[in-house]
């Protein structure tokens, strides 16, 4: 078999284990393993692979990240930040149509800033937004949507799982990920603002509501200890990797820290409370990073058939254009976002398509960000689409089906799709912040 | 004609110089000789930059046969590599690429040591390769001797953490050269120690435009190896091939090296950067204050029953008959 | 099932004791999320306004990387938050709850059977690293030994094959629901 032979099917193979229930991380490393036992005919060389990702890829620093932020995560949320930030964020917007969908967006992004997973994002404004929206008369149908739709800034914008998992695979830097990612996150928020604002317009029915006319404006002072939290902690975290105070992995320390010590100052915690945050964040990591793993021994399956070398060749060969291929490549996350969950789809095509991106001299951080949005569609799309499980989960509700989240979340999800047409098109909408 | 697989591995991306010296030196050097007989052939697959192994992977990928031939970043591999860490712990010797080299690899060929420890790392030595032409000081504020580091931040990395104890008060701060840059111009740190060309490629003169040249010395930081179990199987004429090459690569590379080294001073000066010469007192008296870690490395080597000591003097004397003397006689304590 | 029965009683008591060996050691794992936390927030403190930064950052968060990743994935597996997408496995378990439960056992089979070759991979490793000491970091400046490294993959992916292989004989036909204390919010 031609090494591209290999990498096709044994994409093939994963894809089909995944969708049969296979454990992601165990689907990725038996394939890769039966495929250079196959390739070489030589069963060490597979057990081989197996040591050398095993003692090279966990033992990362920059990895420390991913514990730290989702640790960081779950106690704002545990401290209820988010749902801070959205009564103030509803007050604001309390006398437009959808007015209380647009608030859910903003607060989505500012709480964005502070956790790493859409997850968390989806089942914290499940629980304060949906009712309230409900309460209002909204159409249900639009009240899931905008909270799936939304749940996906969280990891847009920084800090994030997603950006970090592609700050390993393409070797980037976690900093620059991360900074690359705070534009497309609040164009697409405000892309979602106007997109329900243009549906409150044209489509009342589907948004539904009434005018929130008993509600009574915040008074400046809970306004304050309402946001000021969660702003300071942005600051500590963002502004330290901005002006290279803190590196990445010292900010989300430096972060965790803070938020605790917020939460503690407020009340909001109790020891059990933060014992299971530690629990929570140590299985997030240990899967996340075994997945990690895995997916590195695949990526080095790949290399070792020569797959990115033949790749390069035929690319030089056939002169595609920059157009055919980002065409391509989104096409390909789309189709696999309707079964993968977004770090599959990350660990699976940016192997595969690096080595075609990189001698075309495109930026690999920007190429990052369009894969990460990209990914993230996937969120939203039937039939597995997290997001919307989690909140059809957190609600808990007969009356809202999986179908109406999913039928809500679809206009979210276009928008997300012209987004990434803009950011694919304008490069500078995401560099410009590193320059 | 018979075609001989080599599949090349290094963790480094195909752009940095030495990765793209050995597609566009070594290689075709090899073909080269090989077209001569024509009896053989190479078929060369190159895995860069994290296809098959990580920077830190390459000595692992080679033992374990996930690539044929690597470029092994040596400093990483202190505890399994000790011998190679000789030029670093030589400070203040030569600033010069060609000269450390050729002195690191007749050390390799001459006693056993080096190609010991990668022959139990399953790999068979080949060259040196010395990509840096020496560590200079870099400061965001004026800076006129060593004695103004004195109780300041100052970001380095592996070894040259350790010159830093010969400097009162200096605080050393690990980075990775890409770090650098932001730790500077937040005030982080206030110096660093890096060579003029990673000066040059991460714009420092625009945050730390003051150097400090004391000529800390050229480090190796390179090896080419074979996995031992393919080389026993290659034709002696390609081995032998592969080695002469190697050793063309080992001076080609320095030599670019040197090139580049002056190159990159002139581009840190035109970028509003300001260089100072290190007086040879302030040279000597820092040299004097630090720990010799020249003779803790021999201790160390000795204590396993190589010839750490015998390495070290001959090491100066092939630097001394070069035309490098050191402001410090490390092997004479 | 007449067979199955006569398992019962030794399946019960090893399952009781594998579960209860990956609990403690994610314990041990959650301790050390803590630790990172301090060891990373003292390195910010001592640098920034004590001139000390610690040397040894760099080695002990990749040290307790290692010790997280691998202390919990056992538990990971244990409570089934391996990630996989199982919607299929519950679409045909709704229809055919037999094939279903058959499935979940092949896929826990030839997942246990990764993790002993894991476990056989990295086991020489460890005994090489136990005998020549080796480390990682800058002599003089800070180091770390890497057998534990390899002792904690080894007996986690050991534990991790015992786990999987006692999913593969659990007496249930369903899944398992394991109550995750972590789960119950106090939102
Ligand atoms: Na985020
Ligand atoms: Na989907």
């Amino acid at each position: 078999m031609t090494p591209l032979e290999i990498g096709t099917a044994s994409v093939a193979a994963i894809v089909i284990l995944i969708y049969l229930g296979v454990y992601i991380p165990i689907a990725l490393g038996v394939v890769s393993f039966v495929s250079i036992w196959l390739m070489r005919d030589n069963f060490d060389l597979a057990m081989n692979l197996l040591k050398i990702a095993l003692s090279d890829s966990v033992m990362e620093y920059t990895f420390a990240t991913v514990p730290l932020f989702t640790f960081m995560g779950l106690i704002v949320s545990k401290a209820g930040l988010g749902g801070d930030v959205y009564e103030v964020m509803s007050s604001g917007f309390r006398r437009v149509k959808g007015g209380i969908g647009m608030a859910t967006v903003g607060a989505n992004a500012v709480f964005a800033a502070v956790t790493g997973s859409s997850i968390a994002s989806a089942s914290v404004f499940a629980k304060v937004s949906v009712p309230q929206m409900l309460h209002y008369d909204y159409n249900p149908r639009f009240a899931v949507g905008v909270v799936a739709g939304s749940s996906v800034l969280g990891m847009i914008i920084p800090p994030s799982a997603m950006l970090i998992i592609y700050s390993f695979v393409a070797e980037q830097s976690v900093g620059d990920m991360f900074l690359a990612g705070v534009v497309p996150g609040l164009m697409l928020a405000a892309a979602y603002v106007g997109a329900i604002w243009l549906m409150g317009r044209f489509f009342p029915t589907f948004v539904g509501g009434r005018p929130a006319s008993e509600y009574e404006r915040l008074p400046w002072s809970e306004i304050a200890s309402k946001t000021l939290p969660t702003l300071g902690l942005i600051v500590v975290v963002l502004g330290g990797i901005y002006t290279g105070w803190l590196t990445p992995v010292e900010a989300g320390a430096t972060g965790a820290l803070v938020a605790l010590i917020i939460s503690l100052v407020r009340r909001r915690i109790t020891l059990e409370a933060f014992w299971n945050a530690l629990l929570e964040t140590g299985h997030i990591t240990a899967s996340i990073l075994f997945l990690i793993t895995a997916a590195s021994i695949y990526s080095r399956m790949l290399g070792l058939a020569g797959l990115p070398n033949e790749l390069g060749d035929m690319l030089a060969g056939s002169n595609a254009s920059f157009f055919t291929i980002m065409l391509i490549y989104v096409i390909m996350m789309l189709f696999l976002g309707t079964l993968l969950d977004t770090a599959s789809i990350i660990l699976i095509v940016v192997p595969l398509f690096l080595p075609l991106v990189e001698p075309m001299g495109l930026n690999l951080v920007w190429f990052g960000i369009i894969t990460v949005v990209g990914a993230e569609i996937g969120l939203l799309t039937p039939p597995l689409g997290i997001s919307c499980f989690v909140i059809k989960a957190t609600l808990n509700d007969d009356r809202i089906s999986l179908k109406d989240v999913f039928l809500g979340a679809l206009p979210f999800a276009s928008v997300m799709l012209a987004v990434l047409i803009l950011l694919i098109c304008y490069p500078q909408l995401t560099l410009a912040i590193l320059n | 004609t018979e075609t001989i697989k080599a599949v090349v591995i290094d963790g480094y991306p195909a752009r940095a110089l030495w990765v793209k010296e050995f597609s566009n030196f070594f290689i075709p050097e090899v073909d080269k000789i090989l077209a001569t007989t024509g009896n053989y052939q190479m078929d060369w697959q190159e895995s860069y930059g994290g296809a098959i192994v990580k920077p830190k992977g390459v000595l692992e990928g080679v033992k374990l046969g996930l690539g044929d031939i690597g470029i092994v970043t040596t400093i990483f591999h202190s505890s399994k590599l000790p011998s190679q860490s000789i030029s670093a712990v030589t400070p203040f010797i030569a600033p010069n690429s060609a000269a450390v080299a050729r002195a690191v690899d007749e050390i390799a060929k001459e006693f056993p040591t080096m190609q010991k420890e990668f022959e139990k790392q399953n790999q068979v030595y080949l060259a040196t390769g010395v990509v840096l032409d020496t560590y200079q000081v870099f400061s965001t504020t004026p800076i006129a001797s060593p004695n103004d580091m004195m109780g300041a931040k100052v970001a380095g990395a592996g070894m040259n953490l350790r010159y830093l104890e010969g400097i009162e008060n200096a605080a050393g701060v690990r980075g990775g050269l890409t770090d650098f840059y932001n730790m500077l111009q937040t005030g982080l740190v206030e110096k660093a120690i890096l060579w003029p060309e990673a000066a040059k490629t991460f714009k420092i003169a625009e945050v730390a435009p003051y150097m400090l040249s004391v000529d800390l010395g050229a480090v190796n930081t390179k090896t080419v190896t074979v996995n031992a179990d393919y080389w026993a199987k290659l034709p002696e004429e390609v081995q032998i091939a592969l080695r002469d090459v190697a050793v063309m690569y080992r001076d080609h590379v320095a030599g670019l090296t040197m090139d580049r080294a002056s190159a990159s001073r002139e581009a840190y000066v035109a970028a509003g950067g300001t260089i100072v010469e290190a007086s040879q007192a302030d040279r000597e008296a820092w040299a004097a204050a630090m720990p010799n870690i020249a003779a803790e490395w021999a201790e160390t080597l000795n204590a396993k029953g190589e010839p750490g000591t015998d390495m070290l003097q001959a090491y100066i004397g092939k630097l001394e008959a070069a035309g490098y003397t050191g402001v410090r006689d490390w092997a004479a304590e | 099932m007449l067979i199955l029965s006569s398992f019962r009683g030794p399946v019960a008591g090893l399952s009781r004791l594998g579960n209860g060996v990956a609990i403690g050691a994610n314990v041990i794992g959650t301790l050390v999320v803590l630790g990172l936390v301090a060891i990373v927030n003292f390195d910010v403190v001592a640098r920034g306004m004590f001139n000390a930064p610690f040397l040894g950052a760099v080695e002990v968060v990749q040290f307790s990387m290692v010790l997280i990743v691998f202390l919990q994935l056992p538990d990971v597996v244990r409570v089934n938050r391996l990630m996989r997408s199982d919607g299929f496995l519950v679409l045909i378990g709704g229809r055919y709850p037999r094939v279903a439960s058959v499935m979940r056992r092949v896929i826990d089979a030839v997942s246990s059977v990764f993790m002993v070759l894991i476990a056989i991979a990295i086991w020489p490793e460890f005994t090489e690293m136990w005998e020549t000491k080796d480390y990682f970091g800058v002599p003089g400046v800070f180091t770390a030994p890497w057998w534990p490294i390899k002792l904690v993959i080894f007996l986690s992916a050991s534990l991790c094959t015992v786990i999987f292989l006692l999913k593969v004989l659990a007496l249930t036909d369903k899944p398992d629901n394991v109550s995750v204390p972590e789960h119950k919010d106090a939102q």
